[in-house]
């Protein structure tokens, strides 16, 4: 198989209300856009429109059902008032470097951005469209031209505002910076688009989380997209965490590329929605590159997550190890597709990936398929998957020992996820992340 | 403390037990041996309140602090927290959940039980490990998961070292002697030993006769076709090494 096969495109005949509903607000953003952003705004949506939505005999989208969204009258969010500041307050750490949009919009009230550490620039790209146009513009060129996934088209041509973060070369941080997008639809059936582009320079290091919340139970549409430039010699660590509201849909995609000798340590971590596609593509464009790609997902009731993984290596010497574990109860359904290219040049590459499960439900179902092409000689690749369903014994052996059926599925669950939580870098993300896994698990059984 | 009457238990459509009776006073050690495949674990596990035996009749009652429980009415944990504990034959592997996290889960369900205070963590920490070292086991063996990658001597001195931890009135041993060298049979059963007191019992279900000159039963009895055959003091364990059990089933 060749990798065009990943570019292909299959016309749907669907309906599209999207198309309909959006297209005043396609216009609009058009108008409020810098001629560089309004061109790529008008290549993304005429890609959009072109591609269509997705179905399910795509094979991308074979297992996500998108029919749901596509008949959906969907509009625009409009800035709603927060019912109560303590919502958003829960989620903001004084430690940290906030950055906080309500509804795709930037909150400079929430936000705590004033007083940073040399080496950073934290702002809303609204901001710094005309003085940093020519590096967006390299940023946005990737999703504007014959992209293939129509959820970063329609981002594109969609997005209000976003997240733009610059560590300098050589800059440290010490402080996580975190990006939180808070939806908080004023009705339901809303749709936001945010957008972050995060560029590390060489030699720096960095930790940034970027949080999905949502303050209400509406069902509502988000479709992110995350731009990440790792440089020469840097260390990135990207963390995802999804909390949207349980009758949301999500549709997220990472696109990272990699400079020599950068490390990148990305986790996800998906907990909320009803249905969640989380994209994560990462290129390495120089030699001795080092990538993790981890994540985790805790689903139940008929909850879907979708994660679909793609490392292009692209040059020497680099390695990549992918973890993603799940667990699953009642009837939710996840679904892993993990791609792994190495391209000719790429020798003595070294990936590895594996998918795990603990099914604590009956009625629960894993479609799980690694997708590895592979043109070099002298590599070493390997991959795997395992589907482990709770065992009776095991419990009897926690009842004996006086403890429940309810805290030993807890137990177990908490067991099942705490090494992949140990290995994340960042120690205050990874509290962060374990408190709100540890809320999802005490609710499983 | 425990007595077991007419019991009858079967698995799926296989009956096991079929009339099996045994009374068991605090203080008092019993042994109960029987040839492969006549009930023996069936009986610990029944206790225990496993899920897949089905009692199809007869009664087990279990006296604690004047107050008789009918203990086929419990949950298995509700039975623990009453102080039954069962030593397993083959004891379950746990992955990702470390020692001393199941150990003090464990303990401090027993304390809630109780209605005592829960033990913190830096105490319960010392508690385990003075218990440790009377079992002579390494200290790193409490931050390893529960029995994952354990051998078998390390497992079933781990189930002695839970025994020990909880400290249960009624302790049913599964052939904890099977699989041990006759170093670790000994502190086993020092372990063992250590544990009797005189409002506690112990049940032994074993094989062979050698774990008993560790552990000096005061009734031993043959169970065989689901039925305790034959109840007598000690001297029963000798002449079942000696002569097997065909001249009692017989």
């Amino acid at each position: 198989m060749s990798t065009e096969g990943m570019t292909m495109t299959v016309k749907s005949q669907s309906k599209n209300t999207l198309l309909e509903n959006f297209k005043d607000e396609s216009l609009r953003r058009i108008q409020l856009s810098p001629a560089w952003l309004a061109q790529a705004r008008q290549n993304s949506w005429s890609r959009f429109a072109e591609i269509g939505m997705p179905t399910t005999r795509h094979e991308e989208w074979k297992y996500f059902n998108l029919s749901s969204l596509a008949l959906k009258a969907l509009r625009p969010c409009g800035e709603s008032p927060i019912k109560d500041v303590k919502d958003v307050k829960e989620y903001l750490d004084d430690q940290d470097i906030n950055i906080v949009f309500l509804n795709g919009v930037f909150s400079e009230e929430f936000s705590s951005i004033s007083a940073l550490p040399k080496g950073l620039i934290v702002t809303n790209l609204s901001k710094i469209l005309e003085a940093r146009a020519d590096e967006l513009r390299d940023m946005f060129k990737r999703s504007s031209v014959n992209d293939p996934e129509p959820f970063v088209s329609l981002n594109t041509a969609l997005y209000r505002d976003g997240a733009y973060i610059r560590i300098e070369d050589k800059a440290v941080i010490k402080q996580v910076i975190h990006i939180i997008h808070v939806t908080t639809p004023d009705v339901k059936d809303v749709a936001v688009f945010p957008r972050t582009v995060l560029i590390a320079g060489g030699s720096a290091k960095a930790s940034v989380l970027e949080s999905f919340v949502g303050l209400s139970d509406e069902a509502y549409f988000v479709n992110a997209v995350t731009d990440i430039h790792v440089g020469e010699n840097t260390t990135l660590n990207y963390y995802k965490s999804q909390a949207d509201s349980m009758k949301a849909m999500h549709i997220g995609s990472v696109r990272v590329s990699q400079e020599a000798n950068s490390q990148l340590e990305a986790f996800s971590l998906a907990v909320g929605s009803h249905m969640a596609r989380n994209n994560i593509s990462v290129s390495s464009d120089g030699e001795g590159t080092d990538s993790i790609l981890d994540g985790l997902y805790v689903l139940r009731a008929n909850q879907e997550v979708d994660n679909h993984t793609l490392i292009d290596h692209r040059q020497p010497n680099c390695t990549s190890h992918q973890l993603y574990k799940g667990i699953l109860n009642d009837q939710s359904h996840a679904v892993f597709n993990g791609k792994i290219f190495v391209q000719p040049i790429a020798q003595k590459t070294n990936s590895y990936q594996l998918n795990k499960h603990l099914l604590l439900g009956k009625d629960c179902r894993v479609d799980t398929k690694p997708q590895l092409e592979i043109f070099a000689d002298d590599v070493k690749c390997t991959h795997g998957a395992t589907i482990g369903q709770l065992n009776e014994d095991e419990v009897f052996y926690f009842q004996t020992r006086c403890i429940g059926r309810e805290d030993a599925v807890r137990m177990l669950s908490r067991g099942f996820v705490d090494d992949i939580l140990d290995k994340l870098r960042d120690q205050n993300v990874r509290g962060k992340l374990s408190r709100l896994l540890l809320k999802k698990i005490s609710i499983l059984s | 403390m425990l007595e077991i009457k007419n019991l009858h238990a079967k698995i799926k459509e296989t009956q096991i037990l079929k009339g099996l009776n045994l009374k068991v006073n605090a203080g008092e050690v019993h042994a109960i041996m029987g040839p492969n495949g006549s009930g023996k674990s069936t009986l610990s596990k029944i206790i225990a309140g496993h899920p897949e035996y089905e009692v199809t009749d007869g009664s087990i009652e279990y006296e604690v602090n004047f107050k008789k429980i009918n203990l086929l009415e419990l949950q298995p944990e509700e039975r623990a927290r009453e102080g039954v504990f069962l030593a397993f034959q083959y004891p379950v592997e746990i992955p990702g959940v470390p020692s001393s996290v199941f150990l003090r889960a464990a303990f401090n369900a027993i304390c809630r039980h109780q209605g005592a205070e829960e033990m913190d963590p830096i105490d319960f920490d010392k508690y385990v490990r003075s218990k440790m070292k009377l079992l002579e086991m390494d200290d790193k063996f409490i931050d390893r998961p529960v029995n994952v990658d354990f051998s078998g001597g390390e497992k079933k001195r781990n189930e002695i070292l839970q025994m020990a931890v909880l400290n249960p009135r009624l302790a049913i041993l599964d052939e904890t002697d099977s699989g041990l060298d006759i170093d670790s049979m000994k502190i086993v059963a020092e372990g063992v030993n250590k544990l009797k007191k005189k409002d506690n019992a112990v049940i032994l279900i074993t094989h062979y006769q050698r774990l008993l000159n560790y552990i000096q039963p005061d009734v031993v009895h043959v169970l065989y076709d689901g039925k305790i055959i034959k109840t007598e003091g000690k001297e029963l364990a000798l002449k079942v090494e000696d002569r097997g059990y065909d001249w009692l089933i017989k």
